[in-house]
């Protein structure tokens, strides 16, 4: 058979298939794929000894149509196999690389997240990877010790003069120390308003600190500047004499440990996506980066939940007329929360058997069944030993 | 292997190859050996934009890599989107509101606080969002054909498009303060130069942006339509000529491609252009099929396609008629031709020593026949 007429024949496979990938592309589904201009060619050759079912509409409905589809996605991989033995022109090849490929597209998609999948990642994977990420425990040293030090350097007037002024500026310093003046009582129905706010503005900050951790300085800066910026506010709030004091301290509470601790988990998974280039654990680069990377998501999504719990709070709790009791008692729940999601929901423990056929065993349990003399004594031993120790 | 060879759509591929080979060939000004020499001879690997994918029906077919000047526009398209959607929802939700207003204060404090929230998701989410559901398309790669796909071929996975979609903010970087363009403007550090996805682009070799690089996936181009070509012989001369190609030639695959490209390329290019270019191989043909030296070898080798590819082989004996008693055999040289001894009209009108040469001598003949 010469190639003309082995294309004509397959040709009017290949635009049916083409008529199904427009359908599956418009509408998703492979339902009322527009029959094919071409001449139908088992009414045109009824002789030839394959034959084509005449296309109806019915035909491309449901299982039908996804059978169809895939038996004839089947058969234009068979051609581009066999294209280099058919002697098919470069032309005819390169269009049956188009027509695989958009078949491709169509048959394999993509899995679609599931919220259950999500709820897993954040509570059964996130943790795990917190608790024996490296660069989450470096991010929250360095967050939480600059802070510290930040504070203290702050608060003692003495000392350091004018450290605060100096990071902070002195006019930011007193406009927030001014805004604290009168007692925390904001009118309820901004409290959405303001959660909204700090979501969009506190988890921005924080999925950018993440974003810039692939080229590791810009993560680290930030993280560095909010600590310390943070740590000279609070250490110059907690100076003798300074205005709205309390009811900074008041304010901040409610929210500080989720806050706080969503920052240094996005810079450490950050760090972490840096990391993946330069500690390359005998990957190639771009592998290891994109280990890194998928290993960086998981602590990512615990950061950015944290954020969005911290968010609520801030414009719920933080600013209302509770009384501090009420934010004392969240707070430390708060904190005893994220210890638990950390510490129980992380600890390392020993991979459920993945359902492998292949285990291991020690060799006098294989003994059991019976053997040599040798194995009967090994055993007879363990029984005795088992006895005696029962 | 596949012999590069261009196509009208594929600019793309022909501005980013960085061999020079194929940008000499696409404008015809390199040596017919050197050029049939790349063709049949030597292995030719695929451009190298071009990536293959082994897929579970175990055969490979090839993807175009999306280079940044396909990216741009996509990406640029997307921003517009993004802004429309934010603009709309917030005009909808002030129109909305200001009735709602009229029944409770609260409301226009919640409108404000959705507002947000919708800002938020929008500009951190909207790629993400739309890749997962959409088999690796938002709505600017839809209308500029191109697609996300992993390194390894298949769909993407929402885990990579979420981190692909974080981290190009790492891609814009660094970004210029808002002041460069004006000394009144406030030091705001809000203009993308996407200076590290670009480098990053060219020195990776699937063009991955940084953002790519981590989440391990790729940009490919999503070709929606493409005719299938079929390359139809209408000269009546060239069946009849077959017919004098000896029976016991076999064509070697090589040939046979180089052969099919030909064909494809030769209706782009002038006469003078094609007879410069067969002749390298017509003339080993020539030798081999003993026939005239002076056989135009655009039509030999256009007839040595039409043997291979179009005719059927035990067909009839071809209609001889449009050759006008001429043939092509190197015996026949001397016979007589007819009565009138008409024009052999397989011959162009004088061996051109140069192109220009034979376009200055060539006969209304000559021209109707080689169109």
């Amino acid at each position: 058979m010469n190639v003309a007429k082995l294309l004509e024949k397959r040709r009017v496979d290949w635009t049916e298939l083409e008529s199904l990938c427009d359908a599956m592309e418009l509408r998703g589904k492979t339902d009322g794929a527009i029959p094919t201009g071409q001449p139908k060619p088992d009414e045109d050759r009824p002789g030839t000894g394959k034959k084509v079912p005449a296309r109806k509409d019915s035909q491309h409905r449901g299982v039908n149509g996804v059978l169809r589809f895939s038996s004839l996605y089947r058969a234009a991989c068979a051609d581009l196999a066999l294209a280099d033995a058919y002697q098919l022109p470069p032309n005819t090849v390169t269009y049956l690389h188009r027509l695989v490929a958009r078949a491709h597209h169509q048959l394999y998609r993509t899995e679609s997240a599931s919220p259950g999948g999500w709820i897993r990642v954040l509570f059964e994977e996130a943790p795990r990877r917190i608790f024996n990420d490296g660069c989450v425990r470096v991010a929250a040293l360095v967050f939480f010790g600059l802070f510290a030090l930040a504070m203290m350097m702050g608060a003692s007037e003495e000392r350091f003069p004018q450290f605060a002024e100096n990071i902070c500026g002195t006019k930011m310093l007193e406009t927030s120390s001014a805004s604290f003046e009168k007692p925390l009582d904001v009118a309820p129905e901004t409290y959405a308003a303001r959660a909204a706010f700090y979501i969009k503005h506190n988890t921005g900050i924080g999925l950018q600190c993440f974003a810039y951790g692939i080229l590791l300085v810009p993560c680290l800066f930030t993280l560095a500047y909010n600590a310390i910026v943070l740590g000279a506010t609070f250490g110059y709030m907690s100076r003798e004499g300074v205005e709205g004091s309390e009811n900074f301290f008041e304010f901040v509470t409610a929210h500080g440990p989720f806050e706080l601790t969503a920052i240094a988990l996005a810079a450490g998974a950050g760090m972490r996506l840096g990391m993946g280039l330069f500690y390359t654990r005998g990957l190639s680069r771009v592998d290891s980066m994109r280990a890194a990377g998928h290993r960086a998501v998981p602590i990512m999504a615990a950061s950015a939940a944290m954020f969005i719990a911290a968010a609520f709070t801030e414009g719920f709790l933080s600013p209302s007329g509770a009384p501090y009791l009420i934010k004392v008692a969240w707070s430390i729940g708060s904190s005893a929360l994220i210890t638990l999601y950390f510490v129980v929901l992380g600890f390392p423990r020993p991979r459920p058997s993945s359902g492998s056929v292949v285990r291991s065993v020690r060799y006098d349990e294989l003994s059991s069944g019976g053997g040599s003399s040798s194995w009967d004594d090994a055993s007879s031993a363990a029984t005795m030993g088992v006895e005696r120790a029962t | 292997m596949r012999v590069p060879m261009l196509r009208a759509a594929d600019h793309t591929r022909i501005m980013l190859d960085s061999r020079p080979r194929c940008c000499l060939a696409a404008l015809g000004c390199q040596t017919t050996r050197n050029y049939f020499k790349t063709a049949c001879m030597a292995d030719v690997q695929p451009l190298d934009t071009t990536i293959g994918v082994v897929t579970p029906e175990n055969i490979a077919f090839e993807y175009q890599l999306a280079g940044p000047f396909r990216r741009l526009p996509a990406y640029l398209i997307d921003v517009a989107v993004r802004w429309l959607t934010i603009f709309a929802f917030g005009l909808a939700l002030l129109v909305f509101g200001s009735f709602m207003n009229v029944v409770s204060a609260f409301f226009g404090q919640f409108s404000q606080a959705a507002l947000m929230t919708l800002i938020f998701l929008i500009n951190w989410f909207y790629g993400t969002i739309l890749e997962a559901y959409f088999n690796g398309r938002t709505i600017g790669k839809w209308i500029c054909g191109i697609r996300v796909i992993e390194v390894d071929g298949r769909p993407i996975s929402p885990r990579s498009a979420l981190l692909r979609n974080l981290l190009r903010i790492a891609d814009l970087a660094p970004m210029l303060p808002l002041s460069s363009l004006g000394e009144e403007l406030p030091l705001v550090y809000m203009i993308p130069t996407g200076i590290f996805g670009l480098v990053s682009m060219t020195m990776t070799r699937r063009m991955q942006r940084l953002g790519d690089l981590a989440a391990g996936t790729m940009v490919v181009v999503d070709e929606r339509k493409w005719q299938l070509p079929i390359a139809k012989v209408e000269d009546a001369r060239v069946p009849a000529l077959a017919s004098y190609i000896p029976g016991d030639y076999r064509i070697s695959r090589k040939m046979a491609r180089t052969l099919a490209t030909y064909a494809e390329r030769r209706q782009y290019l002038p006469a003078t252009r094609r007879r410069e270019i067969a002749r390298s191989l017509a003339d080993r043909l020539i030798q081999r099929f003993e026939f005239r030296k002076d056989i135009d070898p655009d039509l030999l080798l256009y007839s040595l396609y039409y043997k291979t590819f179009l005719a059927e082989p035990n067909e009839a004996e071809a209609d001889l008629g449009p050759l006008a008693g001429y043939s092509p055999l190197a015996k026949d040289v001397g016979k007589a031709m007819g009565l009138d001894a008409p024009r052999p009209s397989i011959i162009p009108a004088s061996a051109p020593a140069s192109p220009s040469s034979s376009v200055t001598t060539a006969s209304p003949v000559d021209s109707r026949i080689n169109r």
